[in-house]
């Protein structure tokens, strides 16, 4: 049931955003005033424009014993209410409506690594941002702004469910101890007081909070263990022995930072905090107005999508190196096309020479009805500096033409200019062909021939270091996958015409650890059509002769 | 088009012309018959600007045979084919094609040197298809950085090997490409001329066979072996030489040969075995 002073304002619903300039406001006749100088609000809270920053719960049904309330300022706030609107000039010009700040406790978190404890915390933060807009982070909790969506719950025992059920569910998934404690205050600091205190309580008014945390004992302040323990021995319990105690002097013998921090749980000084960004993603889908058989028709549809796309990349600063392109179709399984970049990259050429790659490539099983666009992974971006002074440029230039070179590649002044070149035609090609048919090489210091040269995914790069392992030795360019056996008639080398052997032997033997040790003398050899041959004799078995290798 | 001056009261040495060298990538049809004889020579000056323009341009050639002519090319690394080459070297912005039966005649030799040069500049090379295992070391070796050296496999289709080709040769990712790729439609070729005359990119076609109407501007034969004058088998053997024939070169009118040392001296044999 309503108050009947409720504000009759027509506002913006709590969530929608701020109010812009220009923005029209239905005030009634009665609760029209002068605004508050600082209507507009901070970042994460809506434009509520009520003059009226009493409690809410006044106009929400009774509670149902998950928050206990600090109750004895009521009486007040009732005559408050009744006032109605002209309550503007009960407050002092320029306050703020106090935030309402919910902490939430985990001691079960205590016990996990850090890392882990850090990762499960921002997946709770992605659940508590359904909730509230400003989540902070803490040791072992998390701190929610709701003043600004009280309204939109219509309570905060609503609020408090409806996070609860969330966070429960998500606790039972990863086995931990479901219990948290939780506390709502009017300061950030304050809450987590309470909260760790193991209260649940749920305080409004900051005159009621030095009352609330005095009943807390002193071990849920973050102390280090000696200055526990000089508390302990001073007799200090609870924080209401240490309201009672002069600032100065705990000042002097605990240090400012201690002294701040009760001076932020009061309210008397202000924490500024950094609220928890979610990572970015972009989606964007689209559906057809008819069934389309042709993936060629979908290119308009793509392009449109990586427009916003590189949109929202330049915009945040952020380029990507793997986007997901979902083919949706009526009665089977969507179709998903993954595009993965070597280099993370928001141009949209680029991007779009690859669409129609994967595109032309593509054999769909049904007609699609639907594309979607989805991009998870971002990188951050690398731009590139032009010169400051068009002299350099000038410079460079003269210097290139008069080496007599004809520069018929204008960017080998920038070698990272014909890097792009590179990097965009091994996309295509991967695109194209597949990455398992395009390699690239390397050595490895080995005397076994086979096991010399590495083949190495075309993503991956040579270590620099092994271009010193190399024998002195010739060594042949071509090398067979299986040596090959030689024949041998009337006393002659045969592979397809005689072969007379040029120079060698070059002995090795290796990999006895293997099991498939090699024992080997390598000649060089020249069959009689010219050919230049690597052949082989074996030391052990059948000392068979076999041809491994092509000088060509 | 092709022009044709005659200067008949000029001499007639070949000499090196000062690089005057221009980007220019026009792909002129070659002409067949070559009407003008082989009497008239040009002696060019340095000074002399008209020659020096006229010797510059790839796409211009004088009723006279061109052989080590210009200075248009890259350089191969062997005088003597440079001077058997249109330009005095490997031509710039086409399709080179070298035939040879079988596989490991020295053709990869051949082109150590412009691959030394591709990679010293940083840009890389691209293998499409090649017969056999790519030994890096043995690049290593003769100074190619195998870092630089991207492949294809023989597992690829002809036609993404194809693609690959064109667009590398396009967009001039690479500075050198180089393809085995046996019995290709002219149609093909040609699209493969185009793509590395838009793409001012060199690409090296390897073939087995010899087809007579072939669309390359430059097609070389690696015929045969010639042994060194000693015997053979005898120890220190000189590793003899190989013929290499220019069958069809942009300006040239009858083909050249020319007798290579391919191979640097081998190590000395150091015994005899018993088969």
């Amino acid at each position: 049931m309503k108050e009947p002073v409720e504000p009759t304002l027509q506002l913006p619903l709590p969530g929608s955003s701020p109010l812009k300039k220009g923005q029209v406001v239905h005030l009634s006749s009665a609760a029209r005033q002068p605004l508050p100088a600082n209507h507009r609000g901070n970042r994460g809270r809506n434009g509520s424009l009520e003059p009226n920053d009493s409690p809410e719960p006044n106009n929400s049904p009774e509670p149902s014993n998950s928050l206990e309330r600090n109750n004895s300022p009521e009486p007040s706030n009732n005559s408050r209410q009744a006032d109605g609107p002209g309550q503007a000039s009960n407050r002092k010009p320029g306050k703020k409506p106090d935030g309402l700040w919910y902490a939430l406790y985990l001691p079960g978190f205590s016990r996990l690594p850090e890392a882990v404890c850090r990762q499960r915390l921002e997946l709770l933060a992605q659940l508590a941002t359904e909730v509230s807009s400003g989540v902070s982070f803490h040791p072992c909790a998390l701190v929610l702004e709701i003043r600004s969506s009280l309204r939109y719950f219509a309570g905060i025992d609503n609020l408090h469910e409806t996070l609860s059920a969330r966070i429960l569910q998500q606790l039972q998934e990863w086995q931990l101890p479901t219990l948290f404690h939780y506390a709502a205050s009017p300061t950030v600091s304050g809450s987590l007081l309470l909260a760790r205190g193991g209260c649940n309580l749920l305080v409004y008014r900051r005159s009621n909070l030095r009352s609330a945390l005095g009943r807390l004992s002193t071990d849920v302040l973050d102390l280090e263990r000696e200055q526990r323990r000089r508390l302990h021995n001073m007799g200090v319990r609870r924080l209401q022995d240490l309201w009672r105690l002069p600032a100065e002097g705990l000042r002097k013998r605990f240090g400012s930072r201690f002294v701040n921090q009760l001076h932020q749980a009061l309210g008397e000084r202000p924490e500024p905090q950094q609220h928890y960004q979610p990572p970015p993603a972009f989606n964007s889908s689209y559906d057809l107005p008819c069934e389309v058989e042709n993936t060629g028709l979908l290119l308009p549809v793509l392009e449109e999508f990586l427009a916003q796309l590189v949109d929202f990349l330049r915009r945040r600063d952020l380029s990507t190196s793997r986007l997901v392109i979902s083919l949706v179709h009526e009665q089977q399984r969507n179709t998903d096309i993954t595009l993965g970049l070597r280099q993370p990259s928001r141009c949209r050429h680029h991007l779009q020479q690859l669409v129609e790659i994967q595109l032309h490539n593509l054999v769909i099983p049904a007609p699609v009805v639907a594309v979607r666009m989805q991009v998870t992974r971002f990188d951050a971006y690398l731009g590139t500096s032009g010169k400051l002074l068009a002299e350099d440029d000038r410079a460079v230039t003269a210097n290139a033409t008069n080496a007599g070179e004809p520069d018929n590649r204008t960017a080998d002044r920038h070698g990272h200019y014909r890097d792009d070149r590179l990097d965009l035609f091994l996309d295509q090609l991967l695109a194209r062909i597949g990455g398992q048919n395009i390699r690239r090489i390397g050595n490895v210091a080995e005397h076994c021939p086979e096991y010399a040269t590495r083949q190495l995914d075309s993503l991956q790069a040579p270590d620099r270091g092994s271009q010193h392992a190399c024998p002195s030795n010739p060594r042949p360019l071509w090398l067979l996958p299986e040596p090959r056996l030689l024949q041998i008639s009337n006393g002659k080398l045969y592979h397809h015409r005689p072969v007379s052997i040029l120079s060698g032997p070059e002995r090795i033997e290796s990999r006895w650890w293997s099991g498939t040790d090699i024992r080997r003398d390598y000649y060089v050899a020249r069959e009689d059509s010219g050919s230049r041959l690597w052949i082989f004799r074996e030391k052990t078995g059948g000392r068979h002769w076999y041809l491994h290798g092509i000088f060509a | 088009m092709t022009k044709k001056t005659k200067n008949p009261e000029e001499g007639a040495e070949p000499t090196a012309y000062p690089g005057l060298t221009n980007g220019d990538a026009g792909a002129s049809p070659v002409t067949a018959a070559g009407a003008s004889g082989s009497s008239l020579d040009t002696r060019g000056n340095g000074d002399d600007p008209l020659n020096t323009l006229l010797a510059g341009n790839p796409s211009l050639w004088r009723g006279c045979d061109m052989a080590g002519q210009g200075n248009h090319g890259l350089p191969t690394g062997y005088p003597q084919l440079d001077n058997i080459l249109p330009g005095r070297g490997w031509p710039r912005n086409a399709i080179v094609e070298i035939i040879s039966y079988p596989w490991g005649m020295g053709e990869l030799q051949l082109l150590i040197p412009l691959m030394r040069e591709v990679v010293k500049q940083g840009h890389w090379i691209l293998w499409v298809s090649p017969p056999y295992l790519l030994n890096s070391p043995a690049l290593s070796q003769a100074g190619v950085n195998p870092e630089q050296v991207l492949l294809v496999n023989l597992d690829a289709s002809c036609r993404d090997a194809l693609w690959s080709m064109e667009k590398a040769l396009q967009t001039a990712s690479c500075g050198l490409v180089l393809a085995w790729q046996n019995w290709l439609p002219a149609k093909v070729v040609r699209r493969l001329q185009l793509a590395a005359a838009a793409g001012k990119t060199l690409g090296i076609l390897f073939q087995h066979k010899n087809s007579k109407h072939s669309q390359p501007s430059l097609r070389l034969e690696i015929k045969g072996f010639y042994p060194g004058k000693q015997a053979p088998s005898g120890p220190g053997d000189h590793p003899g030489y190989t013929e290499i024939t220019v069958l069809k070169a942009r300006g040239n009118f009858r083909p050249l040969s020319v007798k290579l040392n391919l191979y640097q001296e081998g190590l000395p044999l150091l015994r005899t075995e018993q088969y």
